[in-house]
C-alpha cells in the first residue's frame, strides 16, 4: 500500500431492497388489500457499509451466500442505487457479474458482442476497432458464430470475460466468474486480471476459493449480515471467514 | 430521465442497439419473418370486407378498414411491448448500468421501425383501395410522434407496475381484444345512433384512430378535436409514466 489515493469510498451505505411483504401474487389480493398495507416493503441488505478501497489494490470480499457480497458489488457498478450514504468511485468500472449474464441466447457472439459493447458505452468506431481484439481473446473461433444458446457454460464465461475487460477498465469488479471454464481459460483470465492489475488499475474480487483469494488479494473485508464487520488482511478476513462456519 | 440523459450519444448508442436487438429476435428463427407482421391486419381486413361491408355504408370501406387495423395493430401490439420490456430485459437490467429507460424507449423505437416496414406496402395497396394523397399526408409524422408519446408513457405506467404485479401484461392482453370493438376500425361511428356516438368518444384510444383514419382515409389533416385531445391524451399517459417510474424504479431489481 504504497499509494493511498482512494478510488473507491463508501460513507455510510445503506442498501434496501423493495419487496412485497405482504405476499401479493395477485391483482385481486392486491386491491383487496388497497390502503391496508404499503405498496412495498424496505428490506435492508446492506446496512451501514463503509469501506475505504485505493488505488492499484486488490480487495476480496469474503462472506457467507447471501450475506450482500453480490449486492455490494451491483451497488459499485451503479445497477442498484443506494437508500442512504455515498458512494464515490474515482474511475471506469468494469462489472464481471455472474457468467454470461447479459448475453443474448438467441443472437450469435458476434451480435453480442456488439450489444454488450453499446450497452456499456463504447461507440460503433470503437467497437469495430476493438471486435478481433475481443475475438481473439475469447479463443472461441469458429464459435463466435454460432448463437450463444449453443455454448457451453466454458464458452460463455469466456465471450463474457473477454467482453468485460476490453475497455482497461480502472476498476474492475469480478464476482465468482473464473471459477468457470477449462484451466487453460482460467489461467490465462487470471494473467490477464494481474495485467489489468499492473496497469494500475483496483480489483474487487468476490470468490469462495481462498487459493485464488490470497493468491490476488492483500485486503479483504467480511461481509456478514449486511454489514462489513471487518477489514483487514486476507489472511486475517480468512480467518474470520472460516470462523463463521465452526459453530 | 433527465435533459443530460436523452442528449447522452452513449445511451442513444444503447437505445437504438436494444431496438435493433428487439427486432432481430422477434424475426429469428421465422421463415416469414417480417411478414408475419403483414399477414396479421391482411386476414383482419379480410374479415372485415366479408363481414362488416354489408353494414358499413360507407365509401371505400376497405380502405377504412386497413387504415384502422394498421394503426390499431401498432398501438396495442407496442404498448404491450414497452409494459414488458423491462421484464424481457431483465438480464441487462441486473448485469449492466443501464439507464432503465433504455429498456421501454428502445421496444417503441423497434415498434416504429417495425411499422413503418409494414407501412410501405401497405401504402401501396391504400391507393388500390381508393386513397387519394394529398398534403395532409405530412401530418403522419408529427402525429406518429404523438402517438408514440401516448404508447410511451401509458407503457411505462403499466409496465412499472407490471415488474410487481404481472398480471397487468394478462391483463392487458384480456382487455385490448375489447377495446377493438370499442374503437370504430370495423365499423364507422355514424352506424350508432347519433345519441350514443359520445360514448365512443370516452375510448381515448378513439381520437388516435379516428386522427388515422383522417389522415389515410378521408386524406384530410386530423381534426382539431383529434389532434387536440390525442395531444392531451399523450401528455398525460406520459406524465403518469413518468411518475409511477420515478417512483418505483428502484424497486424493479428486487422485484425482475
Amino acid at each position: 500500500m504504497e499509494n493511498l489515493q482512494p478510488m473507491i469510498r463508501l460513507t455510510d451505505v445503506d442498501i434496501c431492497f423493495y419487496i412485497q411483504e405482504n405476499g401479493f401474487v395477485s391483482m385481486k389480493d392486491f386491491l383487496l388489500n388497497l390502503g391496508k398495507y404499503k405498496l412495498l416493503q424496505k428490506s435492508f441488505v446492506l446496512k451501514n457499509v463503509n469501506l475505504q478501497i485505493n488505488k492499484g489494490e486488490s480487495f476480496a470480499l469474503l462472506g457467507k451466500n447471501g450475506s450482500g457480497k453480490s449486492t455490494l458489488l451491483r451497488a459499485l457498478s451503479g445497477i442498484i442505487m443506494p437508500e442512504k450514504g455515498k458512494i464515490e468511485l474515482f474511475g471506469a468500472v468494469a462489472p464481471l457479474l455472474g457468467l454470461g449474464v447479459g448475453l443474448e441466447h438467441e443472437l450469435t457472439g458476434i451480435e453480442n458482442i456488439r450489444l454488450c459493447c453499446a450497452l456499456m458505452g463504447m461507440t460503433k468506431a470503437e467497437i469495430k476497432k476493438r471486435l478481433p481484439e475481443i475475438i481473439d481473446f475469447s479463443e472461441l473461433g469458429e464459435a463466435v458464430n454460432w448463437q450463444v444458446k449453443r455454448y457451453s457454460t466454458g464458452m460463455m464465461s469466456r465471450l463474457s470475460f473477454s467482453i468485460a475487460i476490453i475497455k482497461q477498465p480502472e476498476i474492475l469488479l469480478i464476482d465468482e466468474v473464473l471459477s468457470v471454464g477449462d484451466i487453460g481459460f482460467q489461467q490465462k483470465c487470471l494473467k490477464k486480471v494481474m495485467e489489468i492489475k499492473e496497469n494500475g488499475a483496483t480489483i474487487i474480487f468476490v470468490s469462495h476459493n481462498f487459493d485464488e483469494v490470497s493468491h490476488m488479494c492483500t485486503r479483504a473485508a467480511l461481509v456478514n449480515h449486511g454489514t462489513v464487520e471487518f477489514v483487514g488482511t486476507v489472511e486475517e478476513v480468512g480467518e474470520k471467514y472460516r470462523q463463521l462456519f465452526e459453530h | 430521465m433527465s435533459k443530460s440523459l436523452l442528449l447522452n450519444s452513449g445511451f442513444h448508442n444503447a437505445v437504438l442497439s436494444l431496438a435493433i436487438k428487439t427486432i432481430k429476435l422477434r424475426y429469428k428463427n421465422s421463415f416469414l419473418g417480417i411478414f408475419w407482421s403483414m399477414l396479421n391486419p391482411l386476414i383482419f381486413l379480410l374479415i372485415l370486407i366479408l363481414v362488416f361491408q354489408h353494414i358499413n355504408h360507407i365509401e371505400h370501406f376497405a380502405l377504412y378498414a386497413l387504415s384502422g387495423l394498421i394503426f390499431w395493430n401498432f398501438i396495442s401490439a407496442s404498448i404491450l411491448q414497452v409494459i414488458t420490456s423491462f421484464i424481457d430485459n431483465a438480464a441487462i437490467l441486473k448485469s449492466i448500468n443501464l439507464h432503465p429507460f433504455s429498456f421501454p424507449l428502445s421496444a417503441m423505437v423497434a415498434a416504429i421501425f417495425n411499422l413503418l416496414l409494414t407501412l410501405i406496402p401497405f401504402f401501396i395497396l391504400m391507393f388500390f383501395l381508393g386513397y387519394q394523397i394529398n398534403l395532409s399526408i405530412l401530418a403522419f409524422v408529427p402525429f406518429l410522434i404523438v402517438s408514440a408519446g401516448f404508447i410511451l408513457g401509458l407503457g411505462l405506467f403499466l409496465g412499472t407496475i407490471n415488474v410487481f404485479f404481472r398480471d397487468i401484461q394478462l391483463l392487458w392482453t384480456t382487455i385490448i381484444p375489447a377495446f377493438f370493438y370499442f374503437t370504430p376500425i370495423a365499423y364507422a361511428p355514424e352506424l350508432l345512433p347519433e345519441g350514443q356516438r359520445f360514448l365512443l368518444k370516452l375510448n381515448p384510444f378513439y381520437y388516435f384512430i379516428d386522427s388515422f383514419h383522417d389522415i389515410f382515409y378521408r386524406s384530410q389533416f386530423p381534426s382539431f378535436e383529434n389532434f387536440g385531445m390525442s395531444f392531451l391524451i399523450a401528455a398525460f399517459s406520459l406524465f403518469i409514466g413518468y411518475i409511477a417510474f420515478k417512483k418505483y424504479r428502484k424497486g424493479f431489481i428486487s422485484n425482475i
